[in-house]
């Protein structure tokens, strides 16, 4: 287990891990885009893996999965697991 | 009295909820079905005669909220509030209930007739989901009816519902917000009672609230003064929650699926790690992810090489003995040599186009259905990325390599106008199955597979610089990646079937009338002696600058019919389809690399035109028919080295 229990981004938290949404820093139609896919503050997400480099993630959100771009992935602050 | 017996119905849902095959189903028009999300784009348009009743089915593309986006969104949006259907047939991926409902709720809001069709119970079992239909029916008052489309199963039912209820529509629940939301909602529609748009007050109140830029523009035609007041609202809402208005009303519809999914579903069994998932896991490594994908790209192209060209030698020991018949039984007088030609021509877009497209069309639809392109664009993302486009971009380029004409439509799931423009661009570098003839057909057949392969790198290399360039060009942030990874699930061969055919089909039809009129034109011009005209007219381009036979020059120009007539018509005029005997290595290998690059051909260039307009359809014309002419003039004096 991780012990560090502060906020982070998305895209820093490890493959395999889990977090819980605590905001998203974007604009009106971003959140809006995120929040019709199931990514509101409040809902976990895991981390299932991503690709060389800066590549983007893929995520699990309540049961379904979801690929996301890097620069995406870390504008969305989450609570670690 | 017919017209009594006339119902409508709309197919909405979100991307790869099934809807294409419910639709496929109940029409029997077997269109395109993919399996990646929002990938249906036009509006599909089909007729169901049951029970006495004349259905008519259309189906809407793919989204997410009913919240303007993408043009597939308002596409809907409007089609459902302007020809309003009888009924609204909801499709909802079982397996992803929450997300599901978020759209529902939205389609309630627009206070259309709906039925909801829980689609892909099947799946949904395996992952050990099971929902409560009666619970969800009583909470938003709609019919909900369970089916698994791939199988027909349950879709007879949701027609016989639309009959029972056709005379008595239900009057569903609405869902409603938090106090302060529905305080504002109502202080809004009390001022748009006499609005006279064609939405529910309610709904214009809400998506007000949401800073929807459409119904905005729509309420500043009617009446600015509303503007003004739901301005207002939105900023208290702000201040109460401390978060855009319309993030606060998403918030709330989302925790409203959420609440209405717990009380509905159940998962009993842990998910176990499924075939899927350790496929997955393979296929979306790191770097294993890779290998695997070039073997699977690598060894489609392969596969298609190896089936057309026996495919091709054995057709063309078939076609061999036919024009020594025509001559001594039809006879070779003037309009009997324009009719061989004619024939001579579907002979030869037999011959050396069908087997390589077919093979083609077969792998790209199994790797669909399979759930595979999108490992492709999950993979791919971070390479589109220098090219200004995000991972998506690569179901375009790989749909283009069959055709341009379907690549570029496919565009439209890029979120931006931006996106889709360069996009479209790229696609028109990507050698489709026609200019896959020529490459295979000349230089693989006559000068090296090597070679081949090696003109496949050279026009990925230049999709990338050209990429690169134009999204320099164009400017602007790239549109960051957000896809629905769909689990894999066993290829349909009645899908693949289908999808392929419909290819061909297409494909037959598009192609052979071009091909016959071009090569009684051909041989028209041919018998009138005009030829020698033409040739010399543009033989300072071909003759001088691209070492090129003089004939080539009207090639090229039947090109731009379709690339592939470049081949067919060389066969054709020349009489014979072993072009070594005609040609030299760096000549089939410097015209196939103008056949690759310049003007793109009609069908595409109607898309292009219809897409984006026509200056900057000219512009890619003229930019790419120079480029290509001067590159391929430079290519040959390289060439000129090496052989």
């Amino acid at each position: 287990m991780d012990n560090k229990q502060g906020i982070t981004s998305l895209a820093d938290i490890k493959d395999g891990q889990s977090g819980i949404i605590v905001s998203i820093l974007g604009g009106r139609i971003l959140t809006k885009r995120l929040s019709d896919l199931g990514l509101n503050s409040g809902t976990e997400v895991k981390i299932i893996g991503r690709t060389l480099f800066s590549g983007p993630i893929q995520i699990e959100v309540s049961g379904s999965r979801l690929v996301i771009g890097e620069g995406l992935a870390s504008k969305i602050i989450v609570q670690p697991k | 009295m017919t017209g009594e017996k006339k119902i409508n119905i709309v197919l909405a849902g979100q991307g790869n909820a099934g809807k294409s095959s419910v639709f496929n189903y109940l029409t029997g028009l077997h269109q395109h079905i993919g399996n990646w999300a929002g990938k249906t784009i036009e509006k599909r348009e089909g007729t169901l005669f049951y029970k006495g009743y004349t259905i008519d089915v259309f189906d809407l593309p793919g989204i997410y909220s009913l919240t303007t986006y993408s043009v597939e969104e308002i596409i809907s949006r409007e089609f459902i509030v302007q020809q309003k259907p009888d009924f609204v047939i909801n499709v909802i991926d079982s397996t992803n209930l929450e997300r599901s409902l978020i759209f529902t709720l939205q389609l309630l809001e627009l206070e259309c007739p709906i039925i909801l069709a829980l689609n892909m119970l099947d799946l949904a079992k395996k992952k050990g989901i099971t929902i409560d239909f009666n619970k969800l029916q009583s909470i938003i008052n709609a019919p909900v009816i369970p089916t698994v489309a791939s199988r027909g199963k349950g879709l007879a039912n949701i027609i016989d519902k639309v009959i029972e209820l056709k005379e008595k529509k239900p009057d569903h629940g609405i869902n409603r917000y938090g106090k302060e939301i529905e305080n504002c909602i109502e202080q809004l529609t009390a001022f748009l009672q006499d609005i006279n748009l064609p939405y529910p007050a309610r709904f214009i109140a809400v998506k007000l609230l949401e800073k929807d830029s459409d119904i905005t523009k729509l309420v500043l035609g009617k009446k600015p003064e509303i503007l003004e007041k739901s301005r207002q609202l939105c900023g208290n809402l702000e201040e109460i929650h401390g978060q855009d208005s319309s993030v606060v009303i998403a918030d709330e519809r989302s925790h409203l699926a959420a609440q209405i999914t717990r009380e509905i579903e159940k998962i009993t069994k842990k998910k176990e790690i499924s075939l899927s998932d350790r496929l997955d896991a393979i296929t979306t490594h790191k770097i294993i992810g890779y290998f695997v994908m070039i073997l699977i790209l690598g060894g489609m192209f392969i596969s298609v090489f190896s089936f057309g060209n026996w495919f091709s030698s054995w057709l063309g020991t078939i076609f061999k003995d036919w024009s020594d018949w025509w001559n001594s039984n039809v006879g070779n007088t003037f309009f009997a040599s324009l009719g061989w030609a004619a024939i001579e021509s579907v002979l030869s877009l037999v011959q050396i186009a069908l087997p390589y497209i077919l093979p083609f069309y077969i792998i790209l639809y199994f790797l669909e259905d399979w759930g595979y392109i999108a490992r492709i664009s999950f993979l791919m993302d971070h390479l589109m990325h220098r090219m200004g486009i995000h991972g998506k971009g690569c179901i375009p380029f790989i749909i283009g390599f069959g055709c341009n004409v379907p690549g570029c439509l496919a565009c439209r799931i890029m979120e931006s106008k931006r996106e889709r423009f360069i996009t479209a661009l790229l696609v028109t570098f990507i050698p489709c199955s026609a200019i896959s003839v020529i490459i295979f057909g000349l230089v693989g057949k006559y000068v090296s597979i090597l070679w081949a392969m090696g003109l496949y790198l050279f026009a990925i290399i230049l999709v990338y610089i050209a990429g690169w360039l134009s999204s320099k060009i164009v400017g602007g942030e790239p549109v960051e990646l957000i896809m629905q990874m769909p689990d894999y699930k066993t290829p349909h061969l009645k899908t693949i079937h289908y999808q392929t055919w419909d290819a061909l089909k297409e494909f037959i039809f598009i192609a052979a009338p071009v091909v016959v009129i071009s090569g009684i034109i051909i041989q028209a011009i041919n018998l009138a002696g005009w030829m020698q005209a033409i040739s010399s007219f543009l033989s300072p381009v071909t003759v001088n600058w691209l070492g090129l036979p003089a004939i080539t020059g009207i090639l090229l120009i039947f090109g731009i019919l379709r690339k592939e007539l470049i081949l067919v018509m060389l066969a054709a005029f020349l009489g014979t389809t072993n072009f070594s005997d005609v040609l030299t290595s760096q000549q089939m290998i410097t015209l196939a690399i103008v056949s690759m690059f310049y003007v793109p051909c009609v069908a595409t260039i109607s898309v292009l035109w219809k897409e984006f307009g026509w200056k900057k359809t000219l512009t890619i014309c003229i930019l790419e028919t120079l480029g290509a002419i001067l590159l391929a003039g430079l290519i040959k004096r390289i060439l000129d080295f090496v052989f």
